[in-house]
């Protein structure tokens, strides 16, 4: 991976996101994703002979993944690793050699040849480290998602405001060419209105690590325990709920929702199975299902529309009426008498009707490029957006131009997975609380 | 409703209107040599002449009349329109040519009490209903040639769910159109192949996911078989009724049923192996 070129890393999207504000006239690529207007490949060049002093806190699978998309980046340079986890410190360091080593974040924040520092640590570490690094002056690139309580996403946005550092967090779709080139074809209407989402991640493993030694169980294995983590909420739906509203443009007003712990009884606290609707103020709903232990449908952001269907994990989209063993004798025929050819077409047979449709023609969202995330890997997928999204952060920690909407975006998605818990804690309906309103968020 | 759509591709002289939703399938018309203008209106005296038989044959819809008949006939002599009255002593006819294998109650025809008098049905058990599935297509067929030749078409391509087709004239680079039907076990494989020159195709079989939709009259069974039966004819109602017949009747009875019709050909495609 730490082969990749300079390239390979970023300039296709770069060059992908010009050709998209071409298209579109610049002004509609800005209204729909305005996080994208500086990352052209202009910028790449205005900033090439510069080099973003990179530190990141938290060296584990996930760090370790964003240190190889580091790496080929020209604009940036790794200088300092910040872990409490020896193994996990030694193995960064044998990637990063140059870089200085630390236990305490702290310490390491003090460091006056620190521009940015990449946090990929356990949640209930994204609020005390972000908002540090924010108040030692640097620009702060933190994983999803936002925090493990509604106070503390509360805290960073508000340290967000206050402060002239950029602040970034890894929601990778908002970089990934499917994502953005679907939102604009559904913002465009070409599957009508949106009635309908539907989210789901499916997996078939228990989500552990091994740990050397049962004194690290909790360290290690964060994701299961309350005190760290928030579950299948905050480490998978956060990004499909972000998709969500990105496509309805608004924030869901309520949420009821069902979590258990079905399969994986090994002393976890958070559910491995969950099962969610969250409801638009138009009374469009988001249907979302995750299970950790059966994986047959694999993962998919599905967007309905009265006039097509969009699969954005896949990156494909249908439309209605187009059912592909249904019409495609007539579109034989259709193309035989253009071409002025007679052969026989595949048309007869037993009847068909419209509620076996299957099979939908199938369209490519972008044309020749399938990076399709099966949604299998814990730590994180090739090019579904990762390498861009650190890339855009490493350019800002240059130019020190913020990343629009970005925290907005990351901060209703994690509410909206802590309210999903809520619900599902105290199995009631959950309204949106006034308390943690922000002026971004559109209800209606 | 019936998400109508149509295309009219210049270069060919040619129309391709389409339904996606209509009588309980989808409809698709290819029209050649007459222009955009003449074929638009053709297209659109087809869909209101769908719509309307779709209004009175559908079961499915509480407003037609045959579910009117179906609500009432049971408790009382329901009068009927003139058309419906002839529909229910054609399928009358048919029920007898076919020996029984085509009957409209699914299970006793000889309930279905039709008064002349009066133009009016009644049903001698409680639990009939009428179900016009394997008449109306052709029937609809038959409506819609009368349009198209009295607009002047002579070479179209008419295709309802697949399963009831109607080649009139022929193909503009051939001598007929040649339609090919498919193995729904194994898609993709054709299992065989009729030029059709105005005449009708029917199709009727099992399929992986939907099996069973085919009833005995007689003595009420499901027909489960892997099997497929095509029947091409002159007359598009015909073809319709005998299809769903043949898949009811035992090996004797197919030919002495064939032999009361005229019938181009049939096939009956074994779909087991």
């Amino acid at each position: 991976m730490s082969k990749k070129t300079e390239k390979q890393t970023d300039l296709g999207l770069r060059q992908f996101i010009k050709d998209l504000g071409y298209l579109s006239g610049g002004a509609a690529l800005l209204a729909t994703t305005p996080w994208l207007q500086s990352f052209t490949p202009e910028k790449a060049k205005e900033i090439q002979s510069e080099k973003a002093r990179i530190a990141l806190i938290g060296t584990g699978s996930r760090g370790q993944y964003h240190i190889h998309n580091l790496l080929p980046m020209k604009h940036a340079e790794i200088v300092a690793l910040c872990d409490i986890y020896a193994p996990n410190l030694k193995e960064a360091a044998r990637l990063c050699p140059k870089a200085k080593k630390y236990t305490d974040y702290r310490k390491m924040l003090e460091s006056p040849d620190i521009d940015g520092v990449v946090i990929a640590t356990p949640l209930n570490w994204h609020a005390p480290m972000v908002i540090d690094a924010l108040s030692a002056g640097k620009h702060v690139f933190c994983e999803k998602s936002m925090a493990l309580t509604m106070d503390q996403c509360k805290a960073i946005y508000d340290a967000s405001r206050k402060t002239d550092k950029v602040l970034y967090f890894c929601m990778q779709r908002l970089f990934d060419e499917k994502y953005i080139k679907g939102m604009q074809m559904i913002h465009s209407g070409l599957i009508g209105d949106v009635v309908g989402l539907r989210c789901h991640w499916f997996r078939n493993h228990d989500w552990r690590r091994p740990v050397p030694s049962a004194a690290l169980e909790r360290q290690i294995n964060w994701r299961l325990y309350r005190q760290s983590s928030a579950g299948l909420m905050t480490e998978l739906a956060s990004h499909q709920l972000e998709v969500c509203n990105w496509a309805m443009h608004r924030i869901p007003r309520s949420v009821v929702g069902l979590g258990d712990i079905v399969h994986w009884k090994d002393g976890r606290e958070v559910y491995d199975s969950v099962s969610l609707t969250y409801r638009y103020g138009n009374g469009v709903k988001i249907t979302y299902e995750s299970l950790i232990s059966n994986k047959y449908n694999g993962m998919e952001d599905q967007v309905l529309g009265s006039k097509g269907t969009m699969n954005l994990a896949t990156g494909m989209y249908f439309l209605e009426g187009e059912d592909a063993s249904a019409n495609s004798g007539i579109e034989q025929l259709l193309s035989q008498i253009g071409n002025k050819v007679f052969a026989a077409v595949p048309a007869a047979g037993s009847s068909w009707r419209p509620e076996t449709q299957k099979a939908y023609k199938p369209h490519y969202i972008v044309e020749g490029k399938y990076h399709i995330n099966d949604g299998l890997s814990m730590i994180g997928a090739v090019k579904d957006g990762s390498d861009e999204i650190l890339s855009a952060f490493c350019q800002a920690c240059i130019t020190g131009e913020k990343g629009k909407d970005i925290v907005e975006e990351a901060y209703c998605a994690t509410m909206l997975c802590l309210l999903g818990n809520q619900a599902m804690e105290e199995q009631r309906k959950i309204d949106f609380p006034d308390e943690y309103k922000i002026p971004y968020m559109k209800f209606e | 409703m019936s998400n109508s759509s149509f295309t009219y591709y210049e270069a060919s002289s040619m129309f391709h209107g389409s339904l996606t939703h209509i009588m309980g399938t989808r409809f698709d018309l290819v029209l050649i040599g007459k222009g955009r203008e003449l074929s638009v209106s053709v297209w659109d005296r087809i869909i209101r002449e769908l719509e309307r038989l779709g209004n009175m044959l559908n079961r499915f819809d509480p407003a037609s009349e045959v579910s009117r008949i179906n609500q009432k006939a049971c408790s009382g002599a329901v009068r009927v329109s003139d058309e419906m009255w002839k529909i229910l002593l054609d399928c009358r006819r048919y029920h007898d040519r076919t020996a029984g294998l085509f009957d409209i109650t699914l299970r006793d025809f000889s309930a279905l009490d039709l008064q002349p008098e009066r133009q009016a049905i009644s049903f001698l058990h409680p639990e009939l209903s009428l179900d016009l599935g394997g008449y109306a297509k052709g029937y609809a067929m038959k409506r819609l040639l009368e349009i198209l030749k009295t607009c002047g078409a002579e070479h179209a391509f008419i295709d309802f769910g697949n399963s009831a087709i109607y080649g009139l004239g022929h193909h503009p680079y051939g001598n007929s159109w040649s339609v090919s039907i498919g193995n729904p076990y194994r898609h993709g494989e054709p299992v065989g192949e009729f030029a059709l020159m105005n005449t009708a195709l029917s199709t009727s079989g099992n399929t992986p996911d939907y099996t069973g939709h085919i009833v005995n009259p007689l003595n009420g069974e499901k027909n489960t078989d892997q099997k497929m039966i095509c029947v091409e004819c002159d007359d598009p109602l015909d073809a319709e009724v005998l299809t769903t017949a043949m898949m009811a009747a035992g090996s004797g009875q197919k030919e002495k049923m064939m032999k009361r019709f005229q019938v181009i050909q049939w096939k009956e495609f074994d779909l087991q192996h």
